[in-house]
C-alpha cells in the first residue's frame, strides 16, 4: 500500500501565464509566497514539455512530474490550457502517475465547475466563450466557491491512495 | 567536492612507475623553451614521458574504461615505502604491520583511525602496480671516418665485444637489483631498452637480450622491450602496446592485493574476540584499539579501492556499500565513535566520501536514480545521526554539511555532464498504459517484470535526477539556512556562555555566507541558463527566480546598485505575467536598495508602485507606504527641478482604476458624444493624503485639453462618488483651437472612492475619437511627479466593466454592453448620409423576348452636390433554360453593369438613366439590385478634410452613401401555343421490296408511311396586347418529315394584326412522314417552325421593342400499325355509276407473314350491287407487303348508302392448326380511310368526332341521283 500523498499547494494558472489561484495546505502558512514562486518557475519546465508533447503530436494533458525541490511539482495543462500545478510534499515512494492524475481531473473539474458559473459574466462586457478575464475573475476573492471546491479535492486527496 | 580530501573522491586507476626518462618534471616543462637536445635519445625521453603523461590524468569523473594508467616518473633508483614495520625485538610472534596500520604506534591513525587519505596517496604515488625503466642499451661507437664496406677488423670485434659484455652484465646487475626490489612487492617490472636503429638491425642483438634478461633475471614475457628513436605517433602506439601488455600484470598486483586483504578481514572476523582480549589489558582509555567494525570498515574500503584500481566498478560498488554500512554501524553507536572527536569527523568525512564515491559509480553505470537515491539516503540517515549528537536542523552547522552534500553532488553531476552523463528526461508515460497496469491485481509475487511496470507507472520524486542546477541552487539554500542560523546563534552568543559553543564556532565566523551564497546561486543560474530551452527570446523564470535570489543576496551583503540591477531586469518579466504577489515584496526590496543608493526618483517610482499594488510596508501598516512616500516627498529634493518626473506605471498595475465610456459607439457629424471618464481607487489603494494638484486630460485628435485642478470640498460629503462635469468640446472647429479649458474637482481619493468626469465631445469631421491620456500631477515642495495614466486601466490583465452611472443620489450605474469592434472607449464620428431619391420605372411584366426598360430616376434631395453613379446587378436565375442579361446601353449584355454615370447633381436636380433587360429561354422571377453610390465631388472633400485628422483617413476619405433599390419582376411568355397533331395512314402504294426507286435520295422515295395534320392555336396571354408584325413558317423538311402546306401561306395577312390579351389565332399544316420514320424509336422532330414578330402594346399606346418569337412544330410520333385493311370508298357517288370500292391489306409486322381471308358479307338491303370476290384467301403477305382488292360497286339507291360489310381475318396463327375450320382466326380490323385520323397514342379522333357510331363506322356513301 503505497503512503498517502501529502497535496501542499496547488496553482492554476491562466493560458496567458497569469495566476488564477494559488492556495496552498501546508502547514504553517507562511510560507505561501513559496508557492508562487514554485507555481511561476513550473511555467518554464511546463512551456518544455508542452513543446515536447506538439513535437510527437501527443494530446496528453498529464505532464508529470516537473521538478524536485523540497517539494516535488507535478504539471497538467487542460485542453483550453489553462495549467494546473499542484506540489506533493516529498516522501521516499514511488508517486504513480494514476493517483496524480486523479488529484489533477478532480482539480480540473472544480476549475470548470466553477468558471460555468453564469453569474462570473454578469457584469462582462461582451459574452466571449474564450474571455480569459472571466476565467482570472473565478479565482478572485469575490468568488469563493471555486476556492471552496479547490479546498475539498485538497482534502480529500490525502484519501487518494487507492 | 574541494571540502574533501581529493584521494578520498578521485577515481582510481592502476599506477605504473616510470624510470629512466630523467627527472620528473611538471607536465608544463615541455613548452618550455629549453633548448632542444639534439641527442635523438633524449627527443625520444621526451616524447616518451609527453605521451606516457597524456594517458589519465587525474580526475574525480573518469567513466573511461581504457586501458590507460596513471603514470607516475620516478627516479630509477626510487625506493618503496618500508612495507612492514621491522618487528619490535620482544614481539617476534606478533605479526608485522605497515606502517600506515593502526596498529603500528608511529602512524597516524594508532590506535584507532579508520583509514586516511595518505593510504590511497600511497597507492597513486608511492607504490605501483608496474614498474617500467628505461634504459640505454650500450652501443659501440664505430671510429669515425670507417664505413660499413670497411672489413671489419678481428681485434676491433673482439674488443667490442668484451666491451659490450662488459657493460650488458653491468645493465643486467642494475636491473637485478631493481628487480629485487619489485619483487619483494609482486610489481612487475619491465625494462625498454633503448637503441638506435642500427642497432636493431644488428645480428647480434637477440644474442645481447637473451643474454640480458638471463642475467638480470627478468620475466620471460612483457618484461623486456627495445625502443629506438621513432616518430611521434609511433610513440604513441608503443605506448599503446606497452599498457595492453602490461594491463594483465598491473590488474594481478591489485587482485594479489585483494585476496590478501580478504584473507586478513576472514581471520580478522574469527579472531576478533582475541584482539579485543589481547589488547585490552595494557590499553589505556585514550588509547582504545580500533574495534572490530572499524577493521571491516577498513578492509572492506581497501577491497572497494583495490577493485576501482582494477576497473570493476560493480565489486567497487558493493564493498563500498559494505563499507558504509558497517560505517552507519560505527556511527549507530557514541560508544563506538564518541561526537565531535577527531576520529569522528575522519569517519565522516570518510563517510561523505565513499557515499560520493557510491553515487559515482551509480552515475557511470547510468544508475540515476538509484545514484540520487543514495544521496539523498546518506543524507537523511546522517541527518538523523546528527539529531542525535545534538547538531540536528537548529544548528548551522547540519546546514552547512548538507550544502555541503548537495554542492559535492552538483559538482559531480557537472563534471559527469562535461563527459558522459546524460541528465534523464522525466516525460510521463501514456495515461492509458498506465491505467491498464492498474486494473491488474497487486500480486505478491512481484517479478523483474512487474517491478519494472511499477516504476512505469510513476516514480519517486526523490529519486528523478535533476541537472546539477537544482542541486547548486539546493546547496545556495541550505547555506542560507546555515546563515540564519548562524545569525540567530550570533544574537544569543555572549562571551559568558561561551563554554556552550560549538567548536566550529570560531570558523564559521570567518566564514563569509553571503559569498558563498552568491557563488552557488551563480553557478545554479548558469546551469539553468544552460539547461533552459534554448528557444525562448527571455530568460526563463526559473533563471529569473534564481536572478531575483542572486539580487536578494546582493542585497543582503550590502551590493545594492547590483541588486538594483538584477531587480529591474526582473520586475519585468513579473509585472507582463502579473505575479503580483512576487512582484510586490521584490519591490520592496528594490525601494530599500534604491534608498540606500540614495537614488530617490527611482525610490519614488516604486513607491508608487507599490502603491499601485495596494501593498502594506514592512510593519503592515496599511497607509505606511503613503506615508513614506510623502516623507520622501517632505525630507528630499530631486536631482531635476526644471523637468517633471514622470513616473510611467506602463506595464504595471495602475494606480487609479481608469475607465472610458462613450454612450453610443457612433455620432453623426456635429452630434454630441457623451462620454463618462471614471477614476477611482481601489479598496487596497490608499492615496488619500497624496497632494494631487491637477488632472489633464488629452483628448485624441485636435481638441483642446481639460485641465481639472483640485479643489478640496469640505462639504463634508461621504459620497464615494463624485461627479464633476466637463461641458463640451469641439474636435476640429475651423474657427481656429478652442482654449484649454480648466475645471475644478476633488482630487483626493479614499479608498473605494470615484471621480467621474462627466462630458460631450462634438466633431466637425468624421473621426474616430477617444482620450488618448491622462496625467496626474503631483506638486509637493520642489518635487514635480507627472503620473499618465491610460483613459481605459487594465488591472490583472482584464479591464473594468463598462458601467454608466445614471444615478447620483443614491450611486447607480447600468452596465454597458457593447461589440468588441466598437470599443466603449472609443466613438465614431460619421458623415451624415446622403439624401437621394430614387425611382425605378418600368412597364412591368416583362416579355420574353424584349428588351424590357426600366428607367433609373435619382434625385439629389440634399443640400450638397453629389456625384452619383449606380451599380447594377441582376442575379442569376434558379429557373432552368431562362437566360437573362441587362445592358444600359443595348450593346453589351451582361449580369453586371458598373459605374453607370448619373454626373454631378445640384440640390434638386434628376437625372435618368435607363437599364434593359433582356430574358428568354423560360420565364422566370428576376431579381436586379440597383445601388446608386452618392459622394461629395473631390474639389469640395479635399477642402474639408485637409485641415482635420489625418489619423482617421478611412472615415473621412469614404464619404460615400450608398442607396439600394431592389427590382423584382416575373417575366411572362406573351405567347402561349397550343399544338393538335392528327396522323392519318397513307393510301400511297409502297414501292415494292426490290423497286429501284427506293434507292433515289428523294424524300418519299420509300413511300409515305403516314401524314400529320398540324393545328396550332397562339394565345395572346400577357396583360398587354402586342402588335404582331409578321407571322411566317419557316419550313426544316427532313429526312422522316416534310411539310406539304400550311394555311398561312396564303392568309398570314389575317394574323398580322394587334393582338389584345385573349386573342387567340391559329395555323394548320400538314406534313407527310416517310416511311423508314418508322422504324425510328423516338419521336420526328417537326420540319419547321412559325416566327413571329410583334412589340409590346404599352398602356400609353406606345409600342415596345421589336421582338421575335419562334415556336418550333411539336415533334411527330405517327401511331405503328401491325396487320390492317384500308378500305377506300368514295364518299359520294352518282346513282348507278359504278365506283370502286378498294380493299388494301397491308402486313405491317416486323415479322411474321400474315395469311389473311377476306369476304364480303353482302346485304341485299346494302343500296349497291356489288361485283366482285366475295369470299377469298388474299396471297400470303410477307412482312412489308401488300394487296389490294377491287370492288366495283354500283349504287342502286339515292340517299346514304352503307358500303358493304367487309371481314378480314388473318389464319396465319392456325395455320398449322388442328381445327382450322372451327375458328375464324383474328378479325384484322378494316378501317375506312376517310375518316382514318388518330391521335400520337392510335385513339380514334375523327370517327368520335363526327356523328354516332354505327352506321358511319361502317362506312356510309352518299350517293346522289
Amino acid at each position: 500500500m503505497p503512503p498517502q500523498l501529502r497535496l501542499n499547494a496547488v496553482a492554476f494558472v491562466s493560458p496567458q501565464n497569469h495566476p488564477i489561484l494559488i492556495r496552498t495546505f501546508s502547514q504553517p502558512r507562511q510560507d505561501e509566497l513559496k508557492y508562487h514562486y514554485i507555481a511561476h518557475t513550473s511555467l518554464d519546465v511546463i512551456e518544455e514539455r508542452i513543446a515536447a508533447a506538439n513535437a510527437t503530436k501527443s494530446t496528453e494533458c498529464y505532464l508529470g512530474l516537473l521538478y524536485v525541490e523540497d517539494v516535488a511539482v507535478y504539471g497538467y495543462m487542460t485542453p483550453l490550457k489553462v495549467k494546473i500545478i499542484i506540489a506533493l510534499e516529498l516522501s521516499d515512494a514511488v508517486v504513480r502517475d494514476a493517483d496524480v492524475i486523479a488529484i489533477f481531473r478532480a482539480l480540473h473539474t472544480a476549475y470548470r465547475r466553477s468558471v460555468a458559473n453564469p453569474f462570473l459574466r454578469l457584469n462582462a462586457p461582451v459574452d466571449n466563450v474564450a474571455d480569459h478575464a472571466v476565467l482570472l475573475q473565478a479565482g478572485s476573492a469575490r468568488w469563493n466557491g471555486f476556492r471552496r471546491r479547490v479546498d475539498e479535492v485538497g482534502r480529500s486527496a490525502g484519501v487518494v491512495n487507492a | 567536492m574541494n571540502s574533501y580530501p581529493p584521494e578520498l573522491l578521485a577515481q582510481l586507476a592502476p599506477v605504473m612507475f616510470v624510470a629512466g626518462l630523467g627527472a620528473p618534471q611538471p607536465p608544463t616543462s615541455p613548452q618550455s623553451p629549453a633548448p632542444k637536445p639534439q641527442d635523438p635519445f633524449s627527443v625520444l625521453a621526451l616524447r616518451l614521458k609527453d605521451v606516457l603523461q597524456a594517458q589519465r590524468r587525474p580526475a574525480v569523473w573518469q567513466p573511461d574504461k581504457s586501458k590507460t594508467f596513471q603514470v607516475v616518473f620516478i627516479e630509477p633508483d626510487v625506493r618503496f615505502p618500508p612495507r612492514k614495520m621491522p618487528p619490535a625485538e620482544d614481539q617476534q610472534f606478533l605479526p608485522t604491520h605497515s606502517p600506515l596500520s593502526p596498529l603500528t604506534p608511529s602512524s597516524p591513525l594508532y590506535p584507532d583511525g579508520l583509514i586516511a587519505p595518505i593510504w590511497i596517496r600511497k597507492h597513486t604515488t608511492l607504490v605501483p602496480s608496474v614498474f617500467v625503466l628505461f634504459k640505454r642499451i650500450y652501443e659501440y661507437q664505430r671510429p669515425s671516418g670507417g664505413t660499413p664496406l670497411d672489413v671489419p677488423d678481428p681485434d676491433h670485434e673482439r674488443e667490442r665485444e668484451a666491451e659490450e659484455r662488459r657493460r650488458d652484465t653491468e645493465l643486467a646487475q642494475e636491473i637485478a637489483q631493481r628487480k629485487k626490489s619489485t619483487n619483494e612487492r609482486s610489481i612487475k617490472l619491465t625494462v625498454v631498452l633503448m637503441a638506435s636503429r642500427r642497432m636493431l638491425d644488428d645480428p647480434a642483438l637477440d644474442t645481447r637480450l637473451t643474454y640480458i634478461r638471463r642475467q638480470s633475471g627478468l620475466d620471460p614475457r612483457a618484461a623486456l622491450f627495445v625502443l629506438s628513436p621513432v616518430a611521434p605517433s609511433e610513440i604513441g602506439d608503443f605506448v599503446r602496446s606497452l599498457q595492453e601488455a602490461l594491463w594483465e600484470s598491473a590488474l594481478e598486483y591489485y587482485t594479489n592485493h585483494s585476496k590478501r586483504v580478504r584473507r586478513k578481514r576472514n581471520r580478522h572476523t574469527q579472531a576478533t574476540s582475541a584482539y579485543a582480549s589481547s589488547i585490552s589489558p595494557s590499553g589505556t582509555v585514550a588509547a582504545r584499539p580500533l574495534r572490530p567494525e572499524g577493521w571491516t570498515v577498513r578492509y572492506e574500503y581497501k577491497m572497494a579501492c583495490f577493485a576501482e584500481f582494477r576497473g570493476e566498478d560493480e565489486v567497487a560498488l558493493k564493498h563500498y556499500q559494505d563499507a558504509y554500512t558497517a560505517l552507519q554501524v560505527m556511527f549507530g553507536s557514541t560508544a563506538i565513535l564518541p561526537p565531535r572527536t577527531k576520529r569522528w569527523a575522519e569517519a565522516r568525512v570518510l563517510a561523505d566520501s565513499i557515499s560520493f564515491k557510491i553515487c559515482k559509480l551509480y552515475l557511470y553505470n547510468n544508475e540515476h536514480s538509484l545514484a540520487l537515491a543514495n544521496h539523498s539516503m546518506h543524507m537523511r540517515k546522517f541527518g538523523d545521526l546528527c539529531r542525535g549528537w545534538g547538531i540536528g536542523e537548529e544548528t548551522f552547522e547540519f546546514w552547512g554539511w548538507v550544502a555541503r552534500q548537495h554542492r559535492a553532488f552538483a559538482e559531480l553531476l557537472e563534471q559527469g555532464t562535461r563527459t558522459t552523463l546524460k541528465i534523464p528526461t522525466y516525460l510521463p508515460s501514456s495515461s492509458s498504459a498506465a491505467s491498464t497496469i492498474v486494473s491488474q491485481p497487486a500480486d505478491s509475487q512481484r517479478s523483474a517484470v512487474e517491478m519494472e511496470s511499477i516504476r512505469s507507472l510513476g516514480l519517486n520524486p526523490t529519486q528523478a535526477l535533476q541537472h546539477p542546477g537544482f542541486y547548486y541552487y539546493m546547496a545556495a539554500r541550505c547555506t542560507e539556512s546555515r546563515r540564519s542560523r548562524f545569525l540567530r546563534f550570533l544574537d544569543d552568543y555572549s562571551p559568558e556562555n561561551a563554554a556552550s559553543t560549538p567548536p566550529s564556532f570560531e570558523n564559521e565566523r570567518k566564514v563569509d555566507h553571503l559569498a558563498i551564497v552568491l557563488e552557488l546561486y551563480t553557478r545554479a543560474y548558469e546551469l539553468f541558463k544552460k539547461y533552459s530551452p534554448t528557444n525562448t527570446q527571455n530568460l526563463g523564470r526559473q533563471t529569473l527566480w534564481i536572478a531575483y535570489r542572486i539580487a536578494q543576496t546582493y542585497y543582503e551583503s550590502g551590493k545594492f546598485d547590483m541588486a538594483a540591477r538584477f531587480f529591474e531586469r526582473i520586475a519585468k518579466t513579473y509585472r507582463r505575467e502579473k505575479w503580483d504577489a512576487m512582484l510586490v515584496p521584490l519591490l520592496s526590496t528594490w525601494y530599500k536598495c534604491a534608498q540606500q543608493l540614495g537614488d530617490m526618483e527611482l525610490g519614488v517610482q516604486l513607491l508608487f508602485e507599490l502603491l499601485a499594488h495596494g501593498a502594506h510596508s514592512a510593519d503592515d501598516e496599511p497607509d505606511g507606504i503613503q506615508e513614506d512616500l510623502l516623507a520622501v516627498l517632505q525630507s528630499t529634493v530631486p536631482t531635476e527641478l526644471e523637468r517633471p518626473l514622470v513616473v510611467d506605471l506602463v506595464d504595471a498595475e495602475p494606480l487609479l482604476d481608469s475607465s472610458l465610456v462613450f454612450w453610443s459607439p457612433e455620432v453623426k457629424v456635429d452630434e454630441h458624444a457623451v462620454f463618462q471618464l471614471s477614476l477611482s481607487a481601489s479598496s487596497q489603494t490608499i492615496i488619500s493624503s497624496l497632494p494631487f494638484s491637477s488632472l489633464t486630460i488629452h483628448f485624441d485628435g485636435p481638441a483642446a485639453s481639460i485641465t481639472v485642478v483640485h479643489k478640496s470640498s469640505d462639504d463634508g460629503t461621504d459620497s464615494l462618488v463624485q461627479r464633476v462635469d466637463l461641458g463640451q468640446s469641439r474636435v476640429g472647429s475651423e474657427d481656429g483651437d478652442e482654449e484649454p479649458r480648466t475645471i475644478e474637482a476633488d482630487l483626493r481619493w479614499r479608498p473605494h472612492s470615484t471621480l467621474i468626469l462627466t462630458g460631450a465631445l462634438i466633431s466637425a469631421v468624421p473621426a474616430t475619437l477617444t482620450v488618448s491620456k491622462l496625467v496626474l500631477t503631483l506638486k509637493q515642495n520642489s518635487w514635480w511627479i507627472e503620473l499618465p495614466m491610460q483613459s481605459t486601466s487594465t488591472r490583472n490583465g482584464t479591464e473594468p466593466t463598462p458601467q454608466w452611472l445614471i444615478s447620483l443620489e443614491p450611486p447607480k450605474f447600468l452596465p454597458i454592453r457593447r461589440d468588441p469592434a466598437q470599443p466603449v472607449s472609443h466613438v465614431t464620428v460619421r458623415s451624415r448620409p446622403h439624401s437621394v431619391q430614387v425611382k425605378l420605372t418600368h412597364h412591368s411584366p416583362p416579355y420574353l423576348g424584349e428588351e424590357y426598360p426600366i428607367t433609373v430616376e435619382v434625385t439629389n434631395t440634399d443640400d450638397r452636390e453629389l456625384d452619383i453613379a449606380a451599380d447594377a446587378m441582376l442575379h442569376p436565375s434558379e429557373v432552368e433554360f431562362a437566360v437573362n442579361s441587362i445592358s444600359a446601353d443595348k450593346d453589351s449584355w451582361t449580369n453586371l453593369i458598373k459605374d453607370i454615370p448619373f454626373g454631378t447633381l445640384t440640390p434638386g436636380v434628376s437625372a435618368v438613366r435607363t437599364l434593359y433587360l433582356q430574358s428568354a429561354g423560360a420565364a422566370a422571377d428576376i431579381v436586379i439590385d440597383v445601388s446608386i453610390r452618392s459622394r461629395v465631388p473631390k474639389s469640395d472633400a479635399v477642402t474639408q478634410i485637409s485641415p482635420i485628422a489625418p489619423k482617421s483617413p478611412s472615415l473621412t476619405a469614404d464619404d460615400t452613401t450608398e442607396t439600394l433599390r431592389t427590382l423584382v419582376v416575373q417575366t411572362i411568355d406573351p405567347i402561349a401555343v397550343k399544338h393538335d397533331v392528327i396522323y392519318r395512314r397513307s393510301m400511297a402504294p409502297r414501292p415494292g421490296l426490290a423497286d429501284l426507286a427506293t434507292y433515289e435520295a428523294e424524300f418519299g422515295a420509300d413511300g409515305v408511311r403516314a401524314e400529320a395534320t398540324v393545328s396550332t392555336t397562339w394565345t395572346c396571354v400577357g396583360p398587354h396586347g402586342i402588335k404582331v408584325e409578321t407571322v411566317k413558317l419557316i419550313r426544316e423538311d427532313g429526312s422522316d418529315a416534310k411539310v406539304i402546306n400550311c394555311t398561312i401561306d396564303e392568309d398570314a395577312e389575317d394574323l398580322v394584326s394587334d393582338w389584345l390579351p385573349g386573342d387567340e389565332f391559329g395555323d394548320r399544316c400538314r406534313i407527310v412522314i416517310g416511311a423508314l420514320a418508322e422504324t425510328a424509336e423516338n419521336a420526328i422532330p417537326g420540319p419547321g417552325m412559325y416566327e413571329i414578330t410583334w412589340r409590346k402594346l404599352l398602356p400609353d399606346s406606345g409600342q415596345g421593342s421589336l421582338a421575335t418569337s419562334r415556336f418550333a412544330l411539336p415533334p411527330l410520333k405517327p401511331p405503328v400499325d401491325e396487320l390492317i385493311a384500308l378500305l377506300d370508298v368514295p364518299t359520294q357517288v352518282q346513282l348507278h355509276v359504278p365506283v370502286p370500292m378498294r380493299l388494301t391489306v397491308r402486313n405491317l409486322r416486323q415479322s411474321g407473314a400474315a395469311n389473311v381471308v377476306v369476304q364480303v358479307e353482302f346485304d341485299p338491303a346494302d343500296g349497291f350491287v356489288l361485283a366482285g370476290l366475295r369470299s377469298g384467301r388474299v396471297p400470303l403477305l410477307l412482312p412489308g407487303g401488300e394487296e389490294t382488292l377491287v370492288w366495283n360497286m354500283i349504287p342502286v339507291e339515292c340517299g346514304y348508302a352503307r358500303v358493304p360489310r367487309i371481314k378480314v381475318t388473318d389464319r396465319r396463327m392456325l395455320a398449322g392448326g388442328v381445327d382450322a375450320q372451327d375458328h375464324d382466326g383474328e378479325a384484322v380490323s378494316v378501317v375506312d380511310v376517310r375518316w382514318d385520323g388518330r391521335s400520337e397514342d392510335g385513339q380514334e379522333r375523327l370517327r368520335d368526332v363526327s356523328a354516332g357510331k354505327g352506321a358511319v363506322s361502317d362506312g356510309v356513301v352518299l350517293v346522289l341521283p
